[in-house]
């Protein structure tokens, strides 16, 4: 041993070594394992150990830092650091878990979600409708997803003179729940947006894990600005849609609900100009007639009146007629003129001809 | 200060109220007609020509 000058450590420095070179080497590892023995002690610290089928490691954490429920058989993703304990037992201290594989994360949403609709969460009555002006949405999404692009195209082409605000985040993977609680936590601090949108495109269920994070369900839940999601495709739920104000299935799908189609619009603008420009023909036309009408009555008021008037003349022109001494003559009778006094001479009118006569005698009738 | 697209639509659909309401008059629905039609056109260009402001927060949220 004289010979060999090599350090000798205390049983504690050799631990604490043994503990900087599994820092430096394994920051932040990710072991992906089943879990087994999965226990909480004393109501915050949990236990489990990871394994697959030739290896088991002891694994510690918080009770507040595990956001997905876990359980014996589930498999999941931790990342932690590995650590020699004091006992010297090698253990991992997990900061994150997550499951993965469709049955785990299938098992862990439903627990969450049982837990979550008992607190309240997803209430129906909580939702909140869309603001009816929006001119500012703040996006989370990554800029790089083509669900991002998607609903940024959509957004172009349906409506313009919005101001967008995007934070940019990962959208899958371990580290993207926290960073899309902050930028939620950012968003409502400045209380610039009118809405915020929550934007992934489609992808696996593993994809999709990271929005069944308890932490950031609550934090979409806790929004004092609406959220809208739109994550994944049609099919997918997650617990952070049932958190929200508003799903929209899809990112194209939020965009469609957060504007108005200008074509629409437009169309709709021009089917207006044209109603009117209808209606006032109508009520032209309308006067019109009623014009039309009521100088046909006048004209037929006119027209009665004459008849009237004509059938009136007619009749007193019978009477005058009647009245014509010529028509007394031609029934035989005549016209004397002259003083009937016996030895004057008279003049007798008949119908036919003019007799002069002198009277000889008068008698009484 | 002029008014935003949003402000015009609201206007068009008064306008439009107008002559569905009591207060119809055929005297000054000619000229009310003719500036709706100008309206209309103004909003038609407004809504074709407006451009979405999309920009990326200097936040980084990965710390």
């Amino acid at each position: 041993m004289e010979n060999n000058p090599q350090q000798v450590y205390t049983v504690t420095d050799f631990q604490a070594v043994c503990n900087q070179i599994l820092e430096t080497a394994f920051t932040g590892v990710i072991v992906e394992g089943e879990v087994a023995s999965y226990k909480v002690n004393q109501g915050k610290f949990v236990f489990f150990d990871l394994k697959d089928d030739n290896a088991s490691v002891g694994c510690f954490m918080m009770l507040f830092a595990q956001r997905f429920p876990l359980e014996d058989g589930m498999r999941v993703r931790v990342r932690a650091v590995p650590k020699l304990t004091n006992w010297g037992k090698f253990s991992l201290t997990v900061q994150q878990v997550q499951p993965v594989g469709e049955g785990s994360l299938k098992k862990s949403f439903e627990m969450l979600k049982k837990k979550l609709a008992v607190e309240g969460l997803f209430d129906a009555a909580k939702k909140r409708p869309l603001p009816e002006k929006i001119l500012k949405i703040g996006v989370i999404s990554s800029t790089q997803a083509a669900g991002y692009a998607d609903f940024c195209k959509i957004l172009n082409e349906r409506w313009g003179g919005l101001t967008v605000l995007t934070a940019h985040t990962q959208v899958q993977g371990m580290a993207a729940a926290d960073q899309i609680i902050k930028a939620l936590k950012y968003f409502n601090e400045h209380g610039e947006v009118d809405i915020i949108a929550v934007i992934r495109g489609g992808g696996s269920a593993d994809d999709l894990a990271v929005f069944n994070d308890e932490a950031l369900v609550r934090a979409i839940a806790a929004s004092k600005i609406p959220v809208i999601t739109g994550i994944g495709h049609e099919v997918d739920e997650s617990l952070c849609d049932l958190a929200a104000d508003i799903v929209a299935s899809t990112p194209s799908n939020a965009a469609q609900m957060l504007t108005r189609d200008r074509r629409e619009v437009i169309a709709s603008i021009k089917a207006d100009v044209k109603r009117i420009n209808n209606l006032l023909n109508t009520k032209i036309d309308e006067l019109t007639e009623v014009n039309r009408g009521e100088i046909t009555r006048i004209a037929q008021e006119i027209y009665h009146k004459i008849e009237l008037l004509g059938t009136e003349v007619s009749s007193q022109i019978k009477i005058l007629a009647q009245l014509n001494p010529e028509n007394v003559l031609a029934r035989g009778y005549a016209l004397v003129r002259g003083d009937v006094v016996v030895g004057n001479d008279i003049e007798i009118e008949t119908n036919k001809h003019f007799v002069m006569a002198n009277v000889k005698a008068i008698k009484e009738k | 200060m002029a008014k935003n697209v949003s402000e015009k639509i609201d206007e068009l659909k008064s306008g439009v109220e107008w002559f569905y309401s009591d207060d119809f008059k055929l005297e000054e629905a000619s000229e009310k007609y003719k500036a709706l039609t100008t309206l209309a056109k103004e909003i038609e260009t407004d809504l074709n020509d407006l451009k979405n402001e999309i920009k990326v927060i200097e936040e980084d949220f990965s710390k």
